[in-house]
């Protein structure tokens, strides 16, 4: 899980131009170093700040493209500053960090303006992938029909074929389908996919993830067809048509 | 002990108040007596000073006269101190009387009047006046001394009996008071000693039954709850050192091996993902326990609503199918066609679903079935998960909901072990219980029930 990001991201972000710029605030130094320098390495620019009077200040001076604010910070705390930069039509994406789990601390965040919760421990490539999620919306398009390479999606009809092969889904496998296909090129980890297509916030004692999604591949890749759905190892699942 | 402690006991007090009370009970019997004698004693005067007076207005003018003057020598003068005779001018003829008190009329009415007598003190008698023959005025008097000793006798014999009261109450007191300050003390000792860690210590009961033993043994009783609790504290801090040890040390070799023996980046790296993955098995179980110490605290109530149970049965059935296809195990849904409403966190009750499911699909072998019931009972909302599983022995029903309890049955089949204590903590915070019996199984593996019964809904809801 640590350090697998495999080649299929590195391949889609070519090297020199500069990437997203993030606002991290946590007042932790050693954590706030580790983070920080994962995420310029995956060509993140970005700015540190540790309190949230500073934080604040830095949103307020300049733009971001997403940020990351820890709840618990001196001075200020982390639901404060983003409070404040939404009252002040600051619309910047925020991921809210906290070693609190609860669903009411979770609930509490979202309320004050946060985009999303990730709570302490987490995996570094679970906090990239839900920077991404933020950084990217989603192919939300009106269209009743998703065409992506040889699969086509009848959002009406909850029909599937690939290459005219019909596919039989239940209902859950195309929920599930339908949110991977709108979300291409992507990592979606285990905990997002629970959270965002069963809308669970528990973490299963067993691989149930894994399991819908080796029924879905099942029927979506049929034996000697290109994978479309592929496990990326401690991470997650990604949704790729090879080219 | 000092001698100042000993008057600030509370016995020593309680001794003073009685001791007060007591006098004051006394006080008032004395000058309700005091009131009767003088009242009987004013009665009696004036009885004597009529009767008198009656006997000598019945005399004939010249033998009263020779009755006043030789009064000195009569046993007259024992009953009647003054007596002066008047004529119808209030001119004084004789007696020892020389003038009429003032306000003093003939009219047969005794009053009290105090004689201001030129060479004398002022002093205070009762008269009676009464016409006599010749139109005369003929005045007695009787002196109030008898009420003066009266009141001498009272006083002399409040304070005979007050003061040793008083000091015998004292001595009791301070005897009272050393006796408690002593068994205060050796309870201070033994409360010393417990906070001095031994916590095997308990403060001394002997047979009475007082308010201060009963004290000491609820003391005890308490006592002996915290040893409890912290024995058990103690049993969790060994079990989570335990099962943190076996991962961390599966991290500790995996990383080991990976830095000496990898001969190319791909092998370290496969071992380094490895030890990530054990590490998050560690993290696991610190995030449930601290889970369940959340929810046991029962902060979350924020996120309490009304929820469809079968809904959420549904749903985890929905969610729970594949895994359970694998074990090629039936998995069956029996819900009312009407929804069960239920007040609770539906994210907390998925998961206390979900831990069930987890649990019976885990200990159901294989082409086995679980059951997920939704019904409503007389008592309100209940659920139950039934497996055709290994089942659990009458008794260690009551030990499986403990923290990392892990029968001896079940050793080979990973998991945290907290799954049932996180569901008996949501369950606590739903008020709802949790028991477990047997299941549908046949003998040779009975099955176990897990029964969640919710408490009936506070007030019906209104839907449409």
């Amino acid at each position: 899980m640590y350090g697998a990001m495999t080649d299929q991201v590195a391949a889609s972000t070519p090297e020199p131009q500069p990437g997203p710029r993030v606002l991290f605030i946590e007042d932790d130094e050693r954590i706030a170093d580790e983070i920080s320098d994962d995420l310029r390495a995956r060509s993140f620019v970005v700015r540190h700040e540790a309190t949230g009077t500073a934080g604040l200040a830095a949103a307020q001076a300049e733009t971001f493209d997403v940020m990351i604010v820890d709840r618990m910070l001196p001075q200020m705390d982390g639901l404060t500053v983003i409070e404040t930069l939404r009252s002040q039509q600051v619309t910047t994406p925020v991921l809210v960090l906290s070693a609190l789990s609860a669903v009411d601390d979770r609930v509490s965040g979202l309320r004050a303006g946060g985009d999303d919760y990730l709570t302490k421990p987490f995996a570094m490539e679970e906090l990239a992938a839900r920077l991404e999620a933020l950084l990217r919306r989603p192919n939300d398009t009106r269209a009743t029909m998703l065409r992506v390479g040889p699969l086509e999606i009848d959002l009406i009809e909850r029909a599937v074929t690939r290459d005219g092969r019909p596919i039989e889904l239940l209902p859950r496998e195309f929920r599930l389908l339908e949110y991977m296909v709108r979300r291409p090129d992507r990592v979606l980890t285990r905990t997002m996919l629970l959270e965002e297509v069963w809308n669970y916030r528990f973490i299963p004692q067993t691989n149930l993830v894994d399991v819908h999604i080796g029924k879905l591949r099942r029927k979506v890749d049929a034996p000697g067809e290109p994978a479309l759905i592929q496990s990326i190892r401690g991470v997650g699942f990604m949704f790729h048509v090879p080219d | 002990m000092s001698r100042i402690e000993l008057f600030r006991t509370a016995t020593f007090r309680l001794t003073l108040m009685v001791a007060g009370a007591m006098v004051a009970a006394m006080l008032a019997q004395f000058l309700l007596l005091y009131m009767q004698m003088t009242h009987f004693e004013a009665r009696r005067s004036e009885a004597m000073l009529h009767r008198e007076a009656e006997i000598l207005a019945r005399q004939p003018a010249a033998r009263l006269e020779y009755l006043i003057q030789h009064r000195a020598t009569d046993d007259l003068r024992i009953v009647i101190n003054d007596i002066g005779l008047f004529d119808a001018d209030g001119h004084y003829i004789v007696g020892d009387l020389q003038l009429i008190p003032d306000g003093l009329k003939p009219d047969h009415v005794v009053r009290q009047i105090t004689v201001r007598a030129p060479e004398d003190e002022p002093y205070a008698m009762r008269f009676l006046a009464v016409p006599v023959d010749q139109g005369r005025i003929l005045v007695l008097g009787r002196s109030l001394h008898m009420l003066g000793e009266l009141e001498v006798m009272t006083r002399r014999a409040m304070w005979l009996s007050i003061v040793p009261t008083v000091a015998f109450a004292l001595l009791m007191g301070v005897v009272l008071s050393h006796r408690a300050l002593s068994r205060v003390k050796t309870m201070h000792e033994a409360i010393d000693r417990i906070m001095g860690g031994d916590l095997h210590e308990r403060l001394p009961v002997a047979r009475e039954r007082d308010d201060l033993e009963r004290l000491a043994g609820s003391v005890n009783r308490m006592l002996d709850r915290l040893e409890h609790l912290l024995d058990e504290i103690r049993n969790v801090g060994n079990d989570i050192a335990h099962d943190l040890r076996t991962p961390l040390t599966r991290v500790r070799v995996r990383l080991e091996r990976a830095l000496t023996t990898s001969t190319d980046i791909d092998t370290l790296r496969e071992g380094i993902a490895r030890a990530g993955d054990d590490l998050d098995q560690c993290f696991s179980v610190i995030t449930a326990l601290l889970r369940i110490g959340e929810i046991e605290n029962g902060r979350r109530r924020a996120g309490f609503g009304t929820v469809d149970l079968c809904q959420i049965a549904a749903d985890i059935v929905d969610l729970y199918e594949p895994i359970a296809e694998t074990k090629a195990i039936g998995l069956h849904l029996v819900v009312p066609a009407v929804p069960v409403w239920a007040h609770g966190d539906r994210d907390l009750l998925v998961e206390l679903y979900a831990n069930l499911i987890d649990n019976a699909i885990k200990f159901t072998p294989d082409a086995g079935t679980v059951k997920l019931v939704v019904r409503v009972t007389a008592t309100g909302p209940e659920s139950s998960v039934v497996d055709t599983g290994i089942g659990i022995a009458e008794s260690e029903r009551v030990a499986v909901l403990s923290r990392f309890y892990r029968s001896d049955k079940s050793r080979h089949v990973p998991g945290s072990g907290l799954g049932l204590s996180l569901v008996s903590a949501i369950a606590a915070l739903h008020g709802a219980t949790l028991s477990i019996d047997a299941g549908d199984g046949r003998a040779a593996s009975p099955g176990t029930r897990f029964r969640v019964s919710f408490p009936e809904m506070p007030r019906p809801v209104v839907r449409h």
